[in-house]
């Protein structure tokens, strides 16, 4: 390829330029063996128009990849020599912010795998602490873990409770999607939700009636005590203060992590990856301002069945349930009922550029 | 003799998996004869695609994490201890590596210093669309023929489905981004031959261009990746539309795609078999011819015929899958089931005897347990859980001892 406009336009993005693609009239000499995509070229243009990236960033935009399941790096519409074959040809400016917010994703997940990991926080091991499981919503439960953990009481061990931590239906289907993208990157949001209707119950580690009776009928059952509002928890395992109760992340934030997390798949192996968006990536994100996701309206139906079916059996059975089992049905509450793209590609290209600032924090 | 690499690219359902297979077995005696198949798995090649690629592939990619670069490593150490020689890597899905990751691939193999040769297999898309749709069902897909064929016509490409189609089926583009740097004599285009040819006939090609015609090989296949007909492709996909919900990929491979759709249904070779629907002809063949003048104008060492390329005429009476027979379907269902049952009986035998051996080895323990104190103390532990005081009781006796695991 070695069509000078579309050359030109890449120099121009490469220092700085906002131009759309559109609207460029300059050229310039072929700069390497190949074009970068219009998603890459278009990409840059977004940073540009964000910030001032580095000539690293520039370079690390214009040479990543899509994501390979989704449409391969697209030729620019306009250009003087089209092949007849390949994807078809188009204008950057009409490219979707999925696209980009997707090539966003991959360029952060590179980024991540380079972090280095501190070791988590392990305190000494009490030899009278308090056994214990926690199952349930995991957006309850981890933090409780951790704090747990901190302080020399890791889970499991000889005997013990279990706690099963629940809290209104909707939140914790939320909760488990959230927890799902910071640990190996899930599907959108709505997919994944219309997967759950389909399926016809709520997930497994949601339907707490189910993890109780699975815990009560192991072959050595520990105590099992059933939890509907989160609060009482840390009391039940002999904490006088607690982690605090989680908030939902914003959509969008959330949204990116799971771009984030598949697109780390492939990089690095599942226990760093994990490790990585929720040591790492989730505590950046954590305080990002915005609306939490809820259940869709075209759901809200189907949850409230689930809700109201969770609610008799948590009345009807014989486990102790704290908290009032009518807090597992659904609340209404702010929130959006899918992640705008748009927010969550702005989310993306801001951190792209904040690890630009680190790189020259760090830098020599 | 210099260093070569001959890295076979694509295309998928052009015989890849027997050419694979036979290097994978004979790896050993390539070795003795100066040929590398760097491989210590079956599918090292394909985990070795998917980390060059970054691809997601139901957690395949877990164990793919760094794959390529080793494959490389092992490739440049061959030629670091041998002067010269060669060495073959082959996956079909580097059919849809972009130019960034050619340029990787190749810089990592040793390109310029060693000789690149790259090896594109090719089958005509009257045979290629429908076995790609085929390939998908196998692959836990539920989607018509219809829609699969409408998502391949999207001059857009912007589905899933027609984004690989294309990636991996769509020869002048696998060619510029694999071949664009190489001189014409070292791109091999091994085609595959028309239906009715002799059956070694594709094997003796591939044979001829990764130079093995003079080594003693075992060729039998091991791994056939046989073809289904009509019915028995479209109970698959209904056993998919009712199944994937409930069976996770790590059972559904065993069962469906090897139990079922290798071993048994592909057995039933009288159904009618899976074509491309007449009206499609229209637009394919003109496109293959485009593809074939292409290849033929490049100037590529093509082995075999390029009019193999012209693809059947369409059938006198087209098999719809959509519409199947259902007596058919009925019959492949009979098949499918009579094979589970046959594999649960297997299963059941074989969990019959794990039990008697875990039996067995409960009773050992048992007899370990039989001395004269054992029983009193069982019975101390267990009135001690049931109470408060009695369960800190035995805490502290167990921090005291040291592991809280150890028996009693």
């Amino acid at each position: 390829m070695t069509d000078p406009a579309a050359w030109g336009w890449t120099a121009h993005l490469r220092e700085g330029g906002t131009t759309p693609w559109g609207q460029w009239s300059g050229t310039a000499e072929p700069q390497g063996p190949f074009l970068p995509g219009a998603q890459q070229l278009e990409l840059l243009r977004r940073v540009n128009l964000t910030g001032r990236p580095t000539p690293v960033l520039a370079e690390a935009v214009l040479a990543t990849d899509p994501p390979r399941r989704t449409r391969p790096a697209l030729p620019l519409a306009g250009v003087l020599v089209v092949a007849d074959h390949g994807p078809r040809p188009v204008d950057p400016s009409d490219l979707g912010d999925n696209d980009l917010a997707r090539l966003a994703a991959v360029l952060l997940a590179q980024h991540l795998a380079t972090r280095p990991l501190a070791e988590p926080r392990v305190g000494w091991r009490r030899p009278w602490r308090i056994r214990y499981h926690l199952l349930g919503d995991p957006e309850h439960a981890a933090p409780l873990r951790r704090h747990l953990i901190a302080r020399g009481r890791p889970p499991g061990g000889y005997g013990g409770q279990v706690l099963v931590i629940g809290t209104d239906t909707g939140r914790m289907l939320v909760d488990l999607w959230t927890a799902h993208s910071f640990r190996h990157g899930a599907q959108p949001w709505a997919g994944w939700l219309a997967m759950c209707v389909r399926r016809g119950a709520l997930p497994t580690p949601l339907d707490l009636h189910l993890v109780a009776r699975r815990e009560i009928d192991r072959p050595a059952p520990n105590r099992v005590h059933v939890v509907t509002d989160p609060a009482l928890a840390p009391r039940l395992l002999g904490l006088r203060g607690g982690p605090g109760l989680p908030q939902p992340m914003a959509a969008s934030a959330v949204d990116l992590a799971r771009r984030v997390g598949a697109a780390l798949r492939p990089v690095v192996p599942p226990e760093r990856r994990t490790r990585l968006l929720s040591d790492v990536l989730r505590p950046r994100l954590a305080d990002e301002p915005g609306l939490p996701l809820v259940i869709p309206s075209r759901h809200r139906d189907w949850v409230q069945d689930e809700a109201d079916r969770l609610h008799r059996q948590l009345e009807r059975h014989r486990y102790p349930v704290h908290g009032d089992p009518a807090l597992v049905r659904p609340v209404d509450r702010a929130g959006v009922e899918a992640p705008d793209v748009s927010v969550t590609l702005a989310l993306a290209i801001r951190l792209l550029l904040e690890t630009e600032l680190q790189h020259r924090e760090e830098g020599p | 003799m210099s260093r070569r690499v001959l890295i076979h690219v694509g295309t998928p359902k052009t015989g890849t998996s027997h050419l694979q297979d036979v290097l994978f077995r004979n790896r050993e005696r390539l070795r003795d004869q100066g040929v590398l198949y760097p491989a210590d798995r079956f599918d090292a090649h394909f985990l070795a695609a998917l980390d060059l690629m970054q691809l997601p592939w139901g957690g395949l990619e877990n164990e793919a994490v760094g794959a390529w670069d080793a494959l490389a490593t092992r490739v440049r150490s061959h030629f670091d201890a041998h002067s010269e020689g060669t060495a073959i890597i082959s996956h079909e899905i580097l059919a849809t590596a972009s130019r960034g990751q050619v340029q990787r691939a190749l810089a990592t193999l040793g390109h310029p210093d060693t000789e690149i040769h790259v090896v594109l297999s090719i089958r005509d898309l009257v045979r290629q669309i429908p076995a790609e749709w085929q390939e998908n069902v196998k692959h836990r897909r539920e989607l018509p023929y219809a829609r699969f064929l409408a998502q391949v016509r999207d001059p857009a490409r912007d589905s899933a489905i027609g984004s690989w189609f294309w990636g991996v089926q769509e020869v002048p583009d696998i060619l510029d981004r694999w071949a664009g740097d190489l001189p014409p004599e070292r791109v091999h285009i091994v085609t595959v031959p028309r239906p009715g040819g002799p059956r070694d006939l594709l094997w003796q090609r591939f044979s001829r261009t990764f130079g093995l015609d003079d080594l003693a090989l075992d060729v039998e296949a091991e791994r056939p990746n046989p073809s289904l007909g009509v019915p028995e492709t479209t109970m698959v996909r209904r056993v998919n539309i009712k199944a994937n919900k409930i069976v996770p990929p790590s059972a559904y491979r065993p069962l469906v795609r090897e139990l079922l759709a290798h071993q048994t249904l592909s057995r039933r070779v009288e159904s009618p078999r899976l074509t491309l629907p007449p009206e499609d002809h229209v637009w394919v063949a003109p496109l293959q011819q485009k593809w074939t003048d292409l290849v033929r104008e490049r100037g590529y060492a093509v082995i075999g015929d390029l009019d193999d390329l012209v693809g059947a005429p369409p059938p006198e009476q087209y098999a719809d899958p959509d519409s199947p027979d259902e007596a058919q379907v009925a019959d492949a269902a009979v098949d499918a089931i009579t094979a589970l049952l046959v594999e649960n009986a297997r299963l059941v035998h074989i969990e019959r005897d794990l039990r008697g051996q875990l039996d067995g080895a409960h009773r050992d323990l048992e007899r370990a347990y039989l001395r004269p104190t054992y029983r009193w103390r069982e019975k101390t532990v267990r009135r001690l859980q049931h109470s408060r005081a009695g369960r800190f009781a035995l805490r502290l006796y167990r921090a005291g001892r040291g592991r809280s695991s150890r028996s009693a």
